[in-house]
């Protein structure tokens, strides 16, 4: 989860990334998200003046959770092909706490299959009522470390999702990539 | 008393409250909060929030790393939520908005409750914030038929090349101790399914800390729902008003 506060006070510019691991209150971790993995694109800006850097970055939102989804949601967008960007907003809107995995799963995603395109999506089970968010990887090829590299990378973000209400799963359809982003 | 709509582009209201550095706090506050508001915010969860502070110094961007907490009370739909972290206390509420007299109350709420439990010394800031997602009926629209505050391209720059934008304004008030920044910015079409839509972003908010006493601090902030009421309204056209749908 990515929210993104900025102050500027005089000559200093402070600004301020807040990436958020959320559990429930009597279930803390220890353990933080990678801060370099969040979606920010702040080395995007480097060109600005940091007073503009500033309005940069505090237009990616202070404390407002529709502001984390739609920059998480961008970041996405440069490397995720969304099937149904309407109905994962409002998965996101219900399970916030997914906010700061997703970026892992991605990530994780793009290190075991650099070559892959990845597809979200929502799934509803049609008989049900469950959903979750899926991450479908597709190539133009499948091989027989497909099924490893799927289970190693999941082990990437599983941990993070323990006591979270919602779910995002790393699979594949065994299609080919498709449309915008395919290889 | 400004305009509603049935169908409002309201996606997030957001009130904040980050006390001055004066206002003792530990970490038995979050706990004696949420017994007053456990009633409306049942569901409670934790962030552990991560930021990193970045300074403009003489060999460029420096970054500091540090941590913090928060706690989050949601309603039971998960429509509305407090969070609650070191001299901070924000109330959001997502879409459907429930119009003003259904989050002032909220806010009343959640501010009283909070003054119940500590003694708030000053506010370093108070943000009254509004994010609209605008989706517009048509493909291909003008954007001076829908709004009135955009960015103006001149007649000898391509008119119809221009892919993204970000136009942003500052608005003084009561002598500069008051600020409200105004953002309009396109949202991809691919996060959109195709169609066209439009962040608009109002974010009223105290520039000069300690600038409001603490008695006087629901008062400030009906007057920046009323001046964030005026600004939407200065922002678009009446094409917009017939898509959001005027309750007369």
């Amino acid at each position: 989860m990515v929210t993104n506060v900025a102050y500027l006070l005089g000559r200093q510019l402070t600004a301020s990334v807040i990436a958020s691991l959320r559990t429930r209150a009597e279930d803390v971790k220890s353990k933080y998200p990678n801060i370099s993995s969040l979606p920010w694109d702040f080395p995007d800006s480097y060109w600005l003046s940091p007073g503009e850097i500033a309005f940069q970055v505090q237009r990616k939102g202070s404390e407002s959770v529709v502001i984390d989804i739609e920059n998480l949601m961008e970041w996405l967008n440069r490397m995720v092909r969304f099937e149904n960007p309407h109905s994962i907003r409002e998965y996101l809107l219900r399970f916030t706490e997914l906010l700061d995995v997703i970026p892992q799963a991605v990530d994780a995603a793009k290190k075991y299959f650099p070559k892959a395109q990845l597809v979200m999506n929502v799934y509803q089970d049609p008989e049900i009522a469950d959903c979750y968010l899926v991450l479908f990887i597709r190539l133009k090829h499948y091989d027989d470390s497909v099924i490893e590299r799927l289970e190693k990378a999941e082990a990437e973000y599983l941990n993070q999702l323990v006591n979270k209400k919602g779910w995002i799963q790393l699979t594949t359809d065994f299609r080919e990539p498709e449309g915008e982003y395919a290889l | 008393m400004g305009r509603k709509y049935a169908n409002p582009p309201i996606i997030e209201a957001v009130c904040e409250f980050r006390l001055a550095s004066g206002t003792r706090w530990d970490l038995t506050v979050p706990g004696l909060l949420y017994e007053k508001l456990k009633g409306l915010f049942p569901q409670k969860e934790q962030r552990v929030i991560q930021e990193v502070e970045l300074t403009q110094g003489p060999d460029g961007l420096q970054q500091q790393f540090r941590t913090s907490e928060r706690i989050m009370f949601f309603t039971n739909d998960r429509k509305m939520l407090v969070q609650v972290g070191p001299r901070l206390l924000v109330i959001n509420v997502l879409k459907p908005y429930p119009h003003w007299e259904g989050f002032k109350p909220c806010t009343e709420l959640a501010w009283k409750s909070l003054q119940e439990t500590i003694e708030v010394q000053g506010l370093e800031r108070i943000g009254l914030r509004y994010i609209n997602r605008i989706e517009l009926p048509a493909q291909n629209a003008e954007l001076s038929e829908y709004f009135e505050f955009y960015p103006f391209v001149g007649s000898r720059l391509p008119q119809h090349m221009m892919m993204s934008f970000l136009a942003a304004v500052e608005f003084s008030y009561a002598n500069d101790r008051d600020r409200c920044r105004l953002q309009l910015t396109p949202v991809s079409r691919s996060v959109m399914e195709g169609k066209t839509a439009f962040m608009l972003d109002l974010d009223y908010f105290l520039a000069r800390p300690l600038g409001v006493a603490v008695p006087d601090v629901l008062n400030w902030i009906e007057e920046a729902h009323s001046r964030v009421e005026e600004i939407f309204e200065g922002c678009i056209t009446d094409n917009l008003r017939n898509v959001f749908q005027e309750v007369l």
